[in-house]
């Protein structure tokens, strides 16, 4: 009969007979493990998913002539080339220019009625938006100059050109809180027509993803290519949007540590426990001959054996949590990053170490003589 | 074979002393124990007796003195040399049992074994035949009798074949047929030629030994008359009187 490894007979012993202060420790290790997964997998995918969120806030890029006031149309072609898959969330020339209505002048805008609901997604709109690009019929309407016109959704308002009339339906009328609440928004073919200047803008906005600095190298690519524009990233957005992702990433991280010290904490605890609990069986091994050495590997190797079915058990439950919390805060599943398995792996040996240093010196000062003697 | 050791020296302590703080648990010890002897120390409470007994097994240190153990001075050696020559040299037997509470009879017997070297079925099992427990050998100490479990004790303490068996009070917790069956074991054992110490405050336990050294106040005196008198009724012309001074020395 082959002679049973005393090792492994010990380990499976020692953790399978302590139900309860093992599973404090595997709870404590496994609920560690899932936090910080959880976290490290929203880290990882924040930059994407808060870049998004924060395209809320509209477009933060800027194309428009270096000198002059106009731009040729085919230049937002070349911008829309130029930019790297995936980059460009969203884009539309505009054409601003003054027109009479049969009450006043008025300031006119043309735009891409299908990009306008993702460069400003703020607006409050009553009525409805204007969806389709080359709608001439309808337009929209900002909401100070409707009041001033006296006009409401579903009236119609009438430009004036040279005898020539164009009746506009009023489908939309805008809350901006910014000078678009004093333009009318007609189709770009129409704003250029009306404005005897066919195929030309004035400027271009764009809302890009800021992953990894890239609104900032576009823009430099832009410039260099094309020195008679004016290329810029809308800094008030893009700024605020790196500062808010650094304070979120910080606060997670931050979260993290108090989270891994809470876990050390507690399995700190249960191991001074079980140490206290099984001080005779380690005079005992002591007094029969084994090594300080032998039995503080014994212990290590129960405690890693712990923390890595707690870290399994922690990566999948940490996964789970990622999902609601994608959902909970951006709508979306969050992606499962490989790159988070080791660092959680690695966060919760070191967790389970440092958590295992008291104890396992208290082993190393165990004195069998004064534990076994009798009484 | 008792013969041919009559000569060796298995223990040997010369002018072993021990302090703690102020308080001196033993002074000028001096013991001689032969190799396949059987001797019983005895005293009250506070004698010193689990003290030397604690020098003995290498688990303390004497704070003067020396002691020889099979030939080694156990006090040129640190930690990690006591505690090896614990594993190859002395065989324990604890007051209380002293099992590892997750591993069965078999078990504890081969973790001396794992331990001192490599893991031996057999012989674990034939240890723990030869103190009549080759039917608990799955049992968890939980699910043995104090008697059995000190009769595991006991064959966890031979299984390495150890020169010297040391035994604290090994009875101290089993009633009176229990602590026969443990007496018998003893002596059987020392009839094999076992080297065996005994610690025991009982009378009635130190007779059963070849001789009996008694400890008072840390050191070593003539037999009180208490203790003589009851062990020389129940040992008849055992040699324990003889245990007094042992500071005779060659």
């Amino acid at each position: 009969m082959a002679a049973p490894d005393m090792r492994r007979v010990m380990l499976l012993r020692a953790i399978s007979l302590r139900n309860q202060r093992v599973l404090v420790v595997f709870l404590a290790l496994m609920v560690g493990a899932a936090i910080v997964n959880a976290l490290a997998s929203v880290y990882f995918d924040i930059n994407i998913k808060m870049s998004s969120e924060l395209r809320t806030f509209g477009a933060n890029f800027y194309v428009g002539p270096a000198k002059g006031h106009t731009l040729p149309e085919k230049d937002f072609e070349a911008v829309l080339a130029a930019a790297p898959a995936g980059l460009i969330e969203a884009g539309s020339p505009y054409l601003y220019g003054s027109a009479r209505s049969e009450l006043e002048r008025i300031a006119l805008v043309g735009a891409q009625f299908s990009q306008l609901g993702r460069l400003a997604p703020y607006w409050q709109v009553e009525g409805d938006r204007v969806g389709v690009d080359f709608d001439d019929r309808n337009a929209m309407i900002g909401r100070t100059l409707a009041a001033r016109l006296e006009l409401k959704v579903d009236d119609t308002l009438t430009l004036v050109k040279d005898g020539e009339k164009r009746s506009l339906r009023i489908k939309g009328i805008i809350d901006a809180g910014d000078a678009s609440d004093s333009l009318l928004f007609v189709s770009l073919p129409l704003a250029q027509t009306w404005l005897d200047m066919p195929h030309t803008v004035s400027h271009a906005f764009f809302s890009l993803n800021n992953r990894a600095g890239e609104v900032d190298a576009f823009a430099e690519k832009l410039q260099a290519a094309h020195p008679d524009w004016s290329v810029r990233p809308i800094r008030k957005v893009s700024a605020n949007e790196g500062e808010v992702l650094l304070k979120i990433q910080g606060l997670m991280g931050l979260i993290s540590i108090v989270i891994l010290l809470l876990s050390t904490l507690c399995v700190n605890t249960s191991l001074m426990a079980i140490v206290s609990e099984r001080k005779k069986e380690f005079a005992l091994q002591k007094a029969i001959g084994a090594s300080n050495r032998s039995i503080v590997r014994q212990v290590l190797l129960e405690t890693l054996s712990i923390a890595f079915l707690a870290t399994c058990a922690g990566c999948l439950l940490g996964f789970l949590l990622a999902q609601v919390l994608g959902q909970t805060v951006f709508s979306s599943s969050i992606g499962l990053r490989w790159a988070v398995i080791p660092i959680t792996f690695a966060l919760s040996v070191t967790v389970a170490l440092a958590a295992g240093v008291v104890p396992l010196r208290r082993i190393m000062y165990i004195q069998a003589a004064a534990v076994l003697k009798g009484e | 074979m008792k013969k041919d050791m009559a000569n060796a020296i298995a223990v040997e302590t010369r002018q072993v002393g021990k302090k703690f703080g102020s308080v001196t648990a033993l002074d000028g010890i001096d013991i001689r124990v032969g190799s396949g002897e059987f001797v019983a120390l005895m005293g009250a409470s506070g004698s010193g007796k689990t003290t030397l007994m604690n020098i003995l097994t290498c688990l303390d240190t004497a704070s003067s003195g020396e002691v020889w153990l099979d030939g080694v001075n156990a006090a040129t050696l640190d930690e990690e040399g006591r505690r090896e020559f614990r594993a190859r040299h002395i065989g324990l037997v604890f007051q209380q049992f002293h099992l590892i509470p997750y591993l069965n009879a078999l078990e504890n017997v081969m973790l001396a074994q794992h331990y001192h070297s490599v893991v031996d079925q057999p012989s674990a099992r034939a240890a723990l035949e030869l103190v009549g427990m080759e039917h608990r050998l799955e049992h968890l100490p939980s699910q043995l009798s104090g008697g059995e479990q000190q009769r595991v004790c006991i064959a966890r303490a031979l299984v390495n074949r150890p020169p010297i068996i040391f035994a604290d009070e090994p009875t101290g917790n089993l009633d009176e047929e229990n602590e026969n069956r443990v007496l018998d074991i003893f002596e059987k054992l020392h009839a094999q030629g076992h080297t065996i110490v005994m610690v025991t405050h009982n009378p009635v336990l130190g007779h059963r030994a070849e001789r009996i050294v008694y400890l008072q106040h840390g050191r070593i005196v003539d037999a009180p008359e208490a203790i003589s008198a009851t062990a020389r009724q129940t040992n008849g012309s055992r040699a324990f009187a003889m245990a007094a001074s042992e500071s005779a020395r060659p």
